[in-house]
């Protein structure tokens, strides 16, 4: 009996011992994986991209480029014996480096952008007298943190990015095939590049000119991460001799390319009327008007205390893809009138999901959330635009072409989006019934339309002229990020559907430039 | 299942408040959802007379089945050490149901189910309230000392969720979907003539990670570019001093439990499963049993802490024991210290 007992309790004991094992095994690993990109082998070095249509730049030979030294002068001979020592004496960090840039320049500078963008999107906390601080450039660190990197925010950071790293490397991409220097492994055999190396001229380095440029627009748009940002910027080009990639002089000319580049970029935002595009005191105006054309009941902040609604004249900046004549021009029919039969059919609809939302909704609700803390659906599409650009081996000048053709499609979008939110003051479903809560976050502007749907839209659209055999799956993601806003409670089916159609014909802007930039 | 609660609590509330640590700031009412649960998962709660952090075994062939109904609620938590209130959340509140089986395998064995269901709701602000069942969890308890009225026990836990609930919508999430296993030890004393009792415990829990809807997150500060999150492992140590003599049981604790790394809530940003949850509570617990029925209750009040809500949770449950195997053993005292 004794035995018996005593045996029992060792194999129940064992058996136990053996599941908690396996449990701590399966949960002690605390390393979360994510998908490493691969080092970059262009299929097409797109040779004659030093004539494609710039956005800023008025042409690729705007920034003189000074001729190299030739590769049999003493200098040129000087710098790759430099670089050989360099190379010798790389330590296995540097090494890593040298992979981790090796996935592309701008493929990782936007990786960068939208991480600042993440990291940014906050909005700020109310002030014990119930007001809220505005984020202050000048202190960009302080409570609240500037900027509060919101969608508009983030599509219009992202899009100069974008722009910048593009320009720039079409300037870059016309004076390497003028001056033809080769890299530095072609001109020594004993040079031994870590990184595939193509007849790409290597004189403006491409790597530092898209370094410089991106390094450019990120320290104004996220001015609290220069530290962050030069420590990056430094790393990049090293990155590229410790890879025997390029001599000291292709990073020198190609830094004062792309800083060139960068400034004249620049340049441009400084003057879009983003710095305007924050007038709260418009808003009085703008309700006045809604009225005017019916409106009964006008959207109002349902946070509290009330917060100051998102940029209430982002309609009003410069876009890229069209003028500002063709915002207004874009701008959908009203939506249906508050407590018509349509209104009612469209709330029934939020009620009923309200009440039992599927878990299948609440995932893809969760899943093109993108809200707080996150990149925002401009940095959601450019995710997929980076992933689809690496994946089809493009060159370092047409990544950054998908990059601002998409870029600036996503900044067009938010803009023809917010002149129409402002324009019809919709409220949301929220404020029309206390019944409607959401499982996803109440962004704190109107309703109609859809800023998800209408990004979402601009972004299938140029994407699936790009990747055309990635169409069907672009549009379908396209159309779900739309209906996400539907399970998540936030906006009214009509929201999502005039918004994807219209995002589609704002993307229909940048497909148009596509087909005659001088890439297709 | 109705003498006891040890003192040993604070493994549980460690783990409970580990638990509700992450949970907490979104679901500080979770939390007291989350003591139960984490009671189950390894954090559990408090509810059962005989629970995998007190001192007291089912005898063998017997067994006690506990129903309890917990409620938490916060209007105030800490983000990160910040303790703030939030309009657009107004009073969070976790309730939940709980069924918890003790079986007394044998006298120094006793094995322990549970199951909790959980539903969490805001008075303020626009959040979706969460519901559903939550984690199942099961424990081993061994006392592998018992001399004098001192005890020594050894006690494995471990929980996996049952519910495909969303884990990383905090505050309002009934849980965060992590496999849990938990190894604590609890130490007792039982003066006899008294009744007194002091029971401490110390537990380690290992958490998995965790997988959610989106294929992107920010935490430590950086973007991951992943659906994979990791839930640090945590860790809670309690000490509890009581009465148990009979029928009837008191006893006050102190818990605390904490994460083992993590990082903080962000500025204004709600609370993620990634999150150093922290928290200290005090609180008190009863039961009254009779005979095969009984009921108990507990009151706990988080009073410090990180990354959660300050909480005040209230359980109320009722006991029911029973023989599952004749044996020629008198029925009687089927609970011992």
């Amino acid at each position: 009996m004794k035995s018996i007992y005593k045996s029992n309790i060792s194999r129940t004991l064992s058996l136990t011992g053996l599941v908690i094992s396996f449990l701590i095994i399966s949960s002690c690993s605390k390393t979360v994986d994510e998908p490493s990109a691969s080092i970059n082998t262009p299929s097409n070095m797109d040779a004659e991209a030093g004539k494609w249509k710039t956005y800023v730049l008025s042409s690729s030979s705007e920034i003189v480029v000074a001729e190299p030294k030739a590769v049999t002068s003493v200098e040129y001979l000087a710098e790759v014996k430099k670089l050989k020592e360099t190379m010798a004496a790389i330590t296995p960090q540097q090494r890593d480096q040298v992979n981790y840039w090796g996935a592309g320049a701008a493929y990782r500078w936007n990786e960068i952008g939208r991480e600042l963008s993440a990291r940014y999107n906050t909005p700020p906390a109310s002030d014990k007298d119930g007001k809220y601080p505005i984020p202050d450039a000048a202190n960009p660190l302080a409570d609240p943190k500037f900027p509060f990197a919101n969608p508009p925010y983030t599509a219009r950071a992202l899009a100069y990015l974008s722009v910048a790293q593009y320009d720039a490397l079409v300037a870059a991409w016309n004076y390497k095939f003028k001056y033809n220097r080769k890299a530095p492994s072609k001109t020594d055999e004993s040079v031994k590049a870590i990184l595939p190396v193509t007849d790409l001229p290597s004189y403006p380095s491409e790597d530092a000119v898209v370094a410089e440029a991106s390094f450019q627009i990120l320290k104004a748009m996220f001015p609290g991460e220069v530290p962050f940002l030069e420590g990056k910027l430094a790393e990049h080009k090293n990155s590229r001799l410790y890879a025997g990639m390029n001599v000291e002089s292709d990073i020198i000319a190609g830094d004062a390319l792309g800083k060139a580049v960068g400034e004249k970029v620049m340049a441009r935002a400084k003057a879009d009327g983003m710095g305007a595009a924050n007038n709260q005191a418009k808003t009085a105006e703008m309700i006045a008007n809604a009225k005017v054309i019916g409106l009964t009941e006008v959207w109002l902040s349902q946070e509290s205390p009330k917060r100051p609604p998102m940029l209430p004249t982002y309609g009003t900046v410069a876009p890229w893809n069209f003028d500002k004549a063709t915002v207004v021009a874009l701008r959908p029919l009203p939506p249906p009138a508050l407590g018509s039969p349509e209104f009612q059919a469209n709330m029934n609809e939020l009620l009923d999901i309200a009440k039992k939302q599927t878990r299948e909704q609440a995932r893809i609700a969760s899943f093109w959330s993108d809200g707080v803390g996150s990149y925002t659906p401009p940095g959601h599409w450019h995710r997929r635009a980076a992933i689809l650009c690496h994946d089809n081996n493009f060159s370092e000048v047409r990544t950054a072409r998908t990059f601002a053709l998409l870029g600036t499609a996503m900044q067009d979008a938010g803009i023809c989006c917010w002149d129409t939110k402002y324009y019809y003051y919709y409220p949301r479903p929220n404020q029309m019934s206390s019944k409607v809560k959401t499982s996803v976050g109440l962004p704190n502007f109107p309703s109609y339309t859809s800023g998800h749907s209408m990004f979402s839209g601009a972004g299938a659209e140029i994407l699936a002229h790009i990747f055309p055999s990635e169409a069907e799956k672009l549009n379908a993601m396209a159309l779900e990020a739309s209906v996400s806003r539907m399970y998540g409670l936030i906006h009214y089916r009509f929201d999502c559907e005039v918004g994807l159609a219209t995002g589609h014909k704002v993307g229909g802007y940048a497909v148009a430039r596509a087909k005659t930039d001088g890439a297709e | 299942m109705t003498n006891a609660t040890s003192v040993f609590q604070p493994m549980r509330y460690y783990i409970i408040t580990l638990i509700n640590n992450m949970l907490q700031i979104i679901q500080f009412k979770r939390y007291l959802l989350g003591i139960i649960f984490i009671f189950l998962t390894g954090i559990i709660s408090p509810v059962l007379a005989q629970m995998p952090n007190d001192a007291i075994y089912m005898a063998k062939n017997t067994a006690c089945l506990a129903v309890s109904y917990n409620t938490s609620s916060w209007d105030k938590y800490w983000e990160n050490t910040l303790l703030r209130e939030n309009l657009n959340i107004g009073t969070h509140t976790t309730q939940s149901a709980m069924a918890m089986l003790a079986v007394g395998i044998s006298k120094n064995l006793n094995v322990i189910v549970g199951l909790p269901y959980v539903w969490t709701k805001a008075s303020a602000g626009n959040l979706m309230g969460q519901h559903g069942v939550q984690d199942a969890s099961g424990w081993l308890k061994y006392r592998f000392v018992n001399v004098n009225g001192f005890s020594l026990h050894a006690i494995a836990g471990a929980s996996l969720p049952v519910g495909n609930y969303i884990p990383d919508f905090l505050p309002m999430s009934i849980g965060i979907q992590c496999k849990t296993a938990t190894g604590r030890l609890l130490a007792s004393y039982r003066n006899k003539p008294t009744g007194l009792y002091v029971t401490t415990s110390a537990s380690y829990i290992f958490r998995s990670k965790i997988k959610i809807d989106r294929d992107t997150y920010q935490a430590d500060g950086q973007l991951y570019a992943s659906n994979m999150v990791s839930a640090p492992n945590a860790y809670d140590v309690s000490a509890r001093l009581g009465y148990l003599k009979k029928a009837i049981q008191a006893e006050g604790f102190v818990e605390h439990g904490a994460c083992d790394g993590g990082d903080n809530i962000r500025r204004n940003d709600m609370p993620f499963p990634t999150n150093n949850m922290k928290s200290t509570t005090v609180g008190v617990y009863a039961k009254f049993q009779p005979k095969n029925i009984g009921i108990n209750a507990r009151a706990s009040r988080v009073i410090e802490g990180n990354n959660v809500g300050k909480s005040t949770a209230f359980m109320v449950g009722v006991l029911y024991q029973f023989r599952y195997l004749k044996k020629s053993e008198s029925t009687k005292n089927i609970f011992k210290q």
